[in-house]
């Protein structure tokens, strides 16, 4: 009984730092406080679906948050294998490297690529002494210098989850594959890939998750005619004419599909491990 | 390796600029605008981190204590429901469990706009506390299971518990003390992911001072580059030797950082 008190500090917390905003946030959502009467509805959530700003807006998430988790995910395949598989001096140093962006804000990163590739930026201009000509000017406002950020604060999580995914797996069942005449192709596809499958899931739900509800690069680069979901709901929520409304039946969608994605890949991962095992 | 070498160039490169650019002059680095150093004689101009600790001295100040803060509560919530997650798990422990986790998953942004729906008249550093501690008591939680979890930790405590020690006896004596390495890196984890942390300040905050990298916001959007540059070397400044101090603490308990703020 005793080891049940000492939990009780932790719930009480999350139900008020948790549980009740979040109803608040959902009662939110669906009354319509400006009609005549206060009433239920699904109006905010419809708007989101047939207004073509908000519905770009989500599908532009959507989409940049896929591309940048499969990117990161295959990326950092490089560095984890590294640091699970070899022994070498420096390795600290590297993982530590790698892992420092982990922290940063991503308005940090947004600044960091206007730094390099904004129109007076860092490798612009060392093109230009180099060559005459300023390559690169401004690639950090657009479209490319935003998946790049987005890979910028990727690259830790994508590199420790698959770490502590890869550190369970068997170096030997590599040998075993190779001793029995396997060349490193068909190791490759036929042993590793099998086996860090749930891995490469997990990655991909988390880097997937966290470029969803990442907005400060954006608000930082700020892309001509290009939002996304997040950027939209700081901007209805903030700026005025504010509409709280729908800045709140944005952001339940938005929980309800980097929840449902990661919760869902999570259980597929799981599942799949158990196959394995 | 040839990956891993270039994904860490291309993570220093960036900051590389950023720190020579707040102090070095700017036409030695073979930059020609005014946007990105001020003074045009001396090799090294140290003007813009005068002018960020003179304008959002207090500011850094702020972050500090926010940090400072959210470490001690994470200690005092954290530890203990670690202890009795890890140790003595009743039904629903797992779900608990989840829901300590979920605010990981969560866009920031929704947090808060939850947070303010429920408690709207405390918005300000209160608020901004209850923020950082959904963000932080993750880390904390896990790193401190992560040690509870491992074999010898549960089998010293039955050690003790068979010899006739109670419950406070055992966590005095033999829990803490095993615990210390644990503590030590999810404090350093809370802090850094605490001084990091700007979307959910920003919102939660109302007036001055706001949060470090607010500061950030601030100079990037009104600032020359070299003091926005300067600004950011002072947030690295801090960000940098934790994350060291994580990487030297121990191998094992940073891989639960996996999951970001």
């Amino acid at each position: 009984m005793a080891p049940l008190l000492l939990c009780v500090p932790l719930c009480v917390l999350l139900l008020v730092l948790l549980g009740w905003p979040l109803v608040h946030l959902l009662n939110q959502s669906l009354l319509m406080t400006d009609a005549p009467t206060a009433r239920i509805t699904l109006h905010n959530y419809l708007e989101i679906a047939t207004v073509p700003r908000y519905r770009h807006a989500l599908f532009w998430s959507l989409e940049l948050s896929l591309a940048v988790a499969v990117g990161s995910t295959i990326i950092c395949l490089a560095p984890a294998w590294l640091f699970t598989r070899y022994q070498f001096r420096g390795k600290r140093l590297m993982r530590g490297i790698l892992i420092l962006p982990m922290t940063f804000a991503g308005m940090i990163v947004g600044f960091l690529m206007i730094i390099l590739l904004g129109r007076t930026g860092f490798i612009p201009q060392l093109l230009e002494r180099l060559t005459g000509h300023p390559f690169l000017s401004g690639v950090g406002y657009q479209f490319p210098g935003l998946i790049l950020a987005y890979l910028y604060f990727e690259i830790p999580r994508a590199t420790l989850t698959l770490e502590s995914a890869l550190r369970k797996l068997d170096g030997r069942l590599e040998q075993a594959a190779r001793s029995l005449g396997a060349n490193r192709w068909q190791v490759l596809r036929m042993v590793v890939l099998p086996v860090i499958r749930p891995a490469l899931i997990s990655t991909f739900a988390v880097t997937f998750s966290v470029s969803l509800g990442s907005f400060g690069v954006l608000l930082v680069l700020s892309i001509k005619r290009f939002t996304l979901l997040p950027l939209e709901i700081f901007t209805q929520y903030i700026a005025p004419p504010t509409n709280q409304g729908i800045a709140a039946a944005m952001s339940l969608t938005l929980l309800a599909v980097a929840f449902g994605t990661g919760y869902g890949l999570r259980r597929v991962a799981r599942r799949m491990e158990g196959t394995n095992a | 390796m040839a990956v891993t070498v270039a994904l860490m160039a291309v993570i220093l490169l960036p900051l590389f600029v950023v720190v020579l650019g707040s102090c070095v002059n700017a036409s030695l680095l073979g930059l020609s605008t005014d946007l990105w150093s001020g003074s045009r004689h001396d090799i090294f101009d140290f003007s813009a981190f005068g002018y960020i600790f003179e304008n959002y001295g207090d500011w850094a100040l702020f972050s500090l204590e926010l940090a400072l803060g959210c470490v001690a509560i994470c200690l005092l919530v954290a530890v203990p429901a670690g202890y009795a997650l890890a140790r003595h798990p009743f039904p629903g422990s797992g779900l608990v469990e989840e829901l300590v986790l979920l605010p990981l998953s969560l866009p920031g942004i929704t947090l808060s706009m939850g947070l303010l729906a429920a408690y709207g008249e405390l918005r300000g550093p209160l608020l901004v506390l209850a923020g950082h501690l959904l963000y932080t008591i993750p880390f904390m939680l896990r790193v401190v299971m992560a040690t509870l979890r491992s074999f010898d930790v549960a089998r010293l405590e039955t050690a003790a518990q068979s010899l006739g020690a109670s419950l406070p006896q055992r966590l005095y004596l033999v829990i803490l003390p095993n615990l210390r390495h644990a503590m030590m890196v999810g404090s350093l984890l809370v802090f850094a992911v605490s001084w990091g942390e700007f979307n959910v300040s920003f919102l939660l905050n109302r007036g001055r001072p706001q949060t470090f990298p607010a500061v950030l916001y601030d100079t990037y959007t009104n600032q020359s580059i070299q003091v926005s540059s300067a600004a950011t070397t002072i947030f690295l400044a801090i960000v940098i030797p934790a994350v060291i101090a994580i990487q030297w603490l121990g191998g094992r308990e940073s891989s639960d950082m996996e999951q970001g703020a």
